[in-house]
């Protein structure tokens, strides 16, 4: 196994009284393509900002490509490639000017710029808006714009923090193909997302829960994680059969989806017919009730269940 | 310190500026309408100043001797009143600002040698239209005593000079006239030319509000970098109406310009590294925009405008206000281009203020780099 | 409507709260700003460095240098050894005046026809002072020829009411200097962070993207300029408090006249600028651009309120744009309400040009603002 390149050590940061980042220990390959997930406050965006070098560390150690970021932030600067939630790139500035801004700023060489901003603006579809001021790009164009600016430098880690959020489903596609050339050229990645099929994307998956790093595995593993199998219902009064199948033997979590249920029980092979039975005696019809495969969402929403339930403990779970 | 990310911020910065032709506008000729402003308001020769005389000798002496008072530009006659509640009433309404009371036996004690009775009442809530007309109307007294005795003391075998004993012979240097716009001017160009400190105030909070410091704070760019960059621009725009601001105070204002240009100059770009380091400094403390430019009031305008010495002398400040006048780039400023305006001296004599200014922007930016953390909290 | 309009003042407060240095500064800024400003700038024009060369050195050359030290106005810096060494120290600016004492100074004084010359150099290049000085040298000189006079011409000294006319000082009788400057100052200050206050609300939610959010709300516009003039009009009467408080018992400024109409009055002027304010406000798409708007405006209010050059003296043509000015307005009735007593009845031409203006410009900046936010 590789020497990991970005590594933390009980990492943490704290504002006033709320520890954003608790005890984080963390450990990144070179060239993994690494998505950070975990509800909104868990800590996602203080993790990339205090490995961009952005926030004082309160405690612990973190490493970016092999220099301590208490000592020498700058120089890990240099290597990284940070793109922050919000749009901050220049929005008087045309698309040009901001990539030559940022490829001065890094400290590109001359000869080379010219040459790696056409080629940054070819591979983020945007060759056509060169001279366009970035306040006028669309949405999605602005993300893939402040892709290009923390490329230009060709770091060695990428550090996005939820770079799709409030993109077109197109635009979204066409950003995670970006990012699976750059994870296939071998560029490190690390990106927080709330969606669960980029999750499913990534090389590996940690689940961040009120600071601190709960489950850090490949996407198939914390799949696998759910204890139990999956059923998929269909109920036409979905109120009433959600209130019914949630009471019954050996199912442990009702998850809804728009107008379908997803049970988790011990065992599907032997639930589901107790289940079919249970709705037909209370005389709820449904079109269909079958085993489903465990997808990241499913196993996200139970993990993250099992942390509430963990930190405020029912009575009779004990 | 690479100059390729001072002049990328430069560049970024003007491209700021630029973009916007109202800001452009606004930044490039605010220090000019200032100009205008001050030149125009703020720097005019006392004349036309409304009196009222209240006559009650009604001799043929006192008569001379009002007219004499308000002939010429510098006192208006705007009432000859009848009595003292007059006066008052006139007085309070602010229609007047002074008034002058000839006593019933004015000429009869004038040429009795036992004085000249005469009162000046002047509205003491703007003292200095009035301070004007007492002393107007003393050397006015002063002629026409000599002159109404002048026959008299002859007769008597004293020469009529006798009542003019100390020969009194005033000159004024470097602006003989007195005209306050010859100094005035020269010393608000330290307001006016330090005008864009106040902009840059705004330009590291603007990143702030704006987001952009995150981005910017997550490249290898140095702190000095960072602030020289954002400097650069400002410090253009201020050397450009270095030479525009002078020549139209020369051109159109009058105002004597008797040392070298290239030394003011010079000083000048000194100047503007300082007080632009001053609006760097509390660009490095606030967060909001609207917090920089309250703070830039208090800190850069305000002072710079009272305390610098330019309307009210040092000298005759508290010794706390003196000392912090000092760290005040203006104070030296106004030296400086007083100096090379009027008496036109050289460097020989205002390079301690040079240095100073150089120092003080020196601290300055040294502060605001110390101080200037590139983390986002 | 009341209640929308509460929930908008509650908004902006809570906005204000969060970014707590804003109204820190708009609160106490002006306040101690004016406590240093008037503190150091209140007082006689003193310490004013003199050099003298006195060639005589005689009794009366000495009695001269006292009695223009007792002016006050000087501070001797040292005695010139010659002429060069004044001219050295004028161009340096080290001085603003010196006087030569030529060596027969006391014969001419002591002879029956004698001149006594007295040479002054005035340093032309700090004008202020250099008045300041004049009228101090007239004044000591002055006071000499009379006592030469006098003597010369045998006149009975009980009787001799001198030949310079008797001065009073109305409405500051002791002439302090407080009285005229911190009243101009707090004309300067509080309009200054009216103006801003005022230019920044609109312009700060364009700038950053907040404004159609505001807008979409259901509020009316006139709700919404209503709620964001609330918290200016609040802080800019308890700024004005502050100011009036520190003017009246850190410098002794008196108030002769009703406060009551006094604190009317500031109500009616703070609105008036109020309405300046938020035209600059809604014209402006930046903060930076609505800062140098106030900044060129309330620099061209202060030229006309008296502080620094009285405006009869102004050409004509800009002392009809005075009256466009409100500060001017307000400095007159400030003044006439605190140090001259007056009331109503004198000060009515004031307040009518003030409400013309407040009607006008409330009236443009109303259905200019609406207009600007639909």
């Amino acid at each position: 196994m590789q020497r990991p390149i970005i590594q933390t050590a009980g990492l943490t940061r704290v504002f006033k009284n709320t520890r954003a980042v608790d005890s984080l220990d963390l450990a990144i390959q070179p060239g993994a393509l690494f998505g950070l997930i975990g509800p909104d406050g868990a800590g996602k965006t203080t993790t990339l900002r205090l490995l961009a070098g952005l926030l004082d560390i309160t405690a612990g150690s973190a490493e970016v490509a092999g220099f301590d970021l208490g000592k020498q932030p700058e120089a890990a600067k240099a290597r990284i490639g940070y793109m922050a939630q919000q749009f901050s790139l220049y929005g008087e500035l045309s698309v040009q000017e901001n990539l030559r801004f940022f490829s001065d700023l890094y400290g590109v060489p001359s000869a080379q710029q010219a040459g790696r901003s056409e080629r940054l603006l070819r591979f983020a579809g945007l060759d056509g808006f060169k001279d366009r001021r970035a306040a006028h790009l669309s949405g999605g164009m602005q993300k893939k714009l402040a892709l290009a600016c923390t490329l230009i430098h060709q770091p060695q880690i990428l550090l996005l923090d939820e770079p799709t959020t409030g993109v077109d489903p197109v635009s979204r596609r066409e950003f995670w193909n970006i990012l699976t050339d750059l994870h296939l050229e071998g560029t490190t990645i690390l990106v927080s997302t709330p969606y669960m099929d980029e999750a499913d994307r990534c090389s590996q998956v940690g689940l961040m829960y009120s600071g601190r790093l709960v489950v850090c595995d490949t996407p198939q593993a914390i799949r696998e994680r759910i204890e139990g199998e999956i059923v998929a219902l269909h109920p036409q009064d979905w109120q009433a059969a959600r209130r019914l199948v949630a009471g019954l033997p050996g199912v442990s979590e009702v998850q809804t989806y728009g107008e379908t249920l997803l049970l988790i029980v011990d065992s599907a092979r032997l639930r589901l017919p107790q289940i079919e039975n249970a709705l037909q005696q209370e005389g709820l019809v449904y079109q269909s009730a079958r085993q489903a495969p465990p997808r990241m969402e499913e196993a996200f929403i139970s993990l993250i269940r099992r942390m509430e339930s963990e930190k405020t403990p029912h009575p009779e779970a004990g | 310190m690479s100059l390729r990310r001072i002049r990328a911020v430069a560049r970024k910065e003007i491209h700021h500026i630029f973009r916007d032709r109202s800001t452009l506008f606004l930044v490039l000729f605010t220090p000019t309408l200032l100009l205008l402003l001050m030149a125009y308001a703020l720097t005019v020769d006392l004349q036309d100043i409304p009196i009222a005389v209240l006559d009650l000798d009604r001799s043929e002496a006192s008569r001379r001797f009002a007219a004499q008072i308000t002939a010429g530009n510098d006192l208006t006659l705007y009432a000859q009143v009848e009595s003292p509640a007059e006066i008052e009433a006139l007085l309070v309404r602010g229609e007047i600002k002074a008034a002058l009371i000839i006593h019933p036996n004015f000429s009869a004690d004038l040429l009795a040698l036992r004085g000249i009775p005469l009162q000046i009442i002047i509205d003491g809530t703007e003292p200095e239209s009035g301070g004007f007309a007492v002393q107007h109307v003393g050397r006015r007294a002063e002629a026409f005593v000599t002159e109404s005795l002048a026959g008299q003391l002859q007769a008597a075998g004293v020469p009529p000079e006798a009542l003019q004993a100390v020969d009194l012979r005033v000159r004024t240097w470097y602006n003989p006239s007195l005209k306050p716009r010859n100094d005035l001017i020269p010393g608000l160009l330290s307001m006016i030319l330090g005008f864009p400190a106040l902009s840059v105030a705004l330009t590291l909070a603007h990143e702030r509000e704006h987001g952009t410091m995150e981005q910017l704070m997550a490249t290898p760019i140095g702190r000095w970098e960072l602030l020289l960059g954002k400097m650069v621009p400002y410090i253009l725009v201020g050397l450009i109406n270095t030479i525009v601001i002078p020549l139209l105070a020369m051109a159109w204002f009058r105002i004597p310009f008797n040392g070298s240009f290239p030394l003011f100059f010079g000083l000048s770009a000194i100047f503007l590294f300082a007080i632009l380091s001053m609006g760097i400094i509390i660009g490095v403390f606030m967060r909001t925009q609207a917090a920089a430019l309250a703070l830039s009031f208090l800190l850069i305008f305000f002072p710079g405008f009272f305390l610098t010495g330019i309307f009210f002398p040092i000298a005759a400040m508290p010794e706390i206000v003196r000392l912090e006048s000092l760290f005040l780039p203006g104070t030296h400023y106004a030296i400086i281009t007083r100096g090379i305006f009027l008496p036109g001296i050289g460097l020989d004599v205002l390079w301690p203020y040079a240095v100073m200014l150089f120092f003080l922007g020196l601290v300055f930016t040294g502060v605001a780099a110390l101080f200037f953390r590139k983390k986002l909290a | 409507m009341i209640a929308r309009i509460a929930s908008l003042v509650v908004k902006e407060f809570i906005h204000l709260r969060r970014d707590w240095w804003l109204p820190a500064f708009m609160l106490l800024g002006g306040a101690l700003e004016l406590l240093l400003i008037g503190w150091a700038t209140s007082r006689p024009i003193t310490n004013l460095p003199l050099m003298v060369y006195d060639q005589d050195q005689s009794a009366a050359s000495r009695a001269l240098i006292v009695s223009l030290e007792n002016t006050g106005t000087f501070d001797l810096l040292r005695q010139a050894p010659n002429l060069d060494a004044i001219q050295a120290a004028m161009e340096r600016g080290e001085i603003n005046a010196a006087l030569v004492i030529p060596p027969d100074f006391s014969a001419q004084i002591l002879s029956q026809g004698g001149r006594p010359a007295l040479p002054v150099m005035l340093n032309g290049a700090e004008s202020v002072s250099a008045r300041a000085a004049l009228q101090a040298v007239e004044g000591v000189a002055g006071a000499l020829n009379e006592r030469i006079v006098v003597r010369r011409l045998g006149i009975d000294e009980e009787a001799f009411r001198g030949f310079t006319p008797g001065l009073r000082v109305w409405f500051n009788e002791n002439l302090k200097e407080s009285y005229y400057t911190t009243p101009a100052e707090l004309g300067l200050m509080l309009e200054f962070t009216v103006l801003l206050f005022a230019a920044l609300s609109f312009s700060r939610e364009r700038e950053l993207g907040t404004l159609e959010q505001l807008l979409v709300m259901p509020f009316s516009s006139l709700e919404i300029i209503i709620g964001k003039s609330i918290p200016v009009i609040l802080i800019g009467f308890f700024d004005f408090l502050l100011m009036l408080g520190m003017v009246h018992f850190v410098f002794d400024v008196p108030v002769r006249g009703s406060l009551a109409l006094l604190l009317v009055l500031a109500l009616g002027y703070l609105m008036v600028e109020l309405g300046k304010g938020l035209v600059i406000s809604v014209v402006s798409r930046t903060q930076h651009q609505a800062f140098l708007l106030v900044m060129m405006i309330g620099m061209t209010d202060f030229m006309f309120t008296g502080y620094a050059a009285p405006v009869e003296s102004m050409p004509r043509a800009i002392q009809l744009l005075a009256n466009l000015v409100p500060a001017h307005h307000w400095l007159n009735i400030l003044r006439g309400v605190m140090l001259k007593g007056a009331g109503l009845d004198v000060l009515w031409p004031s307040l009518l040009a003030l409400a013309v203006l407040g009607v006008l410009i409330g009236g443009f900046s109303l259905a200019f603002v609406r207009r600007a936010l639909n």
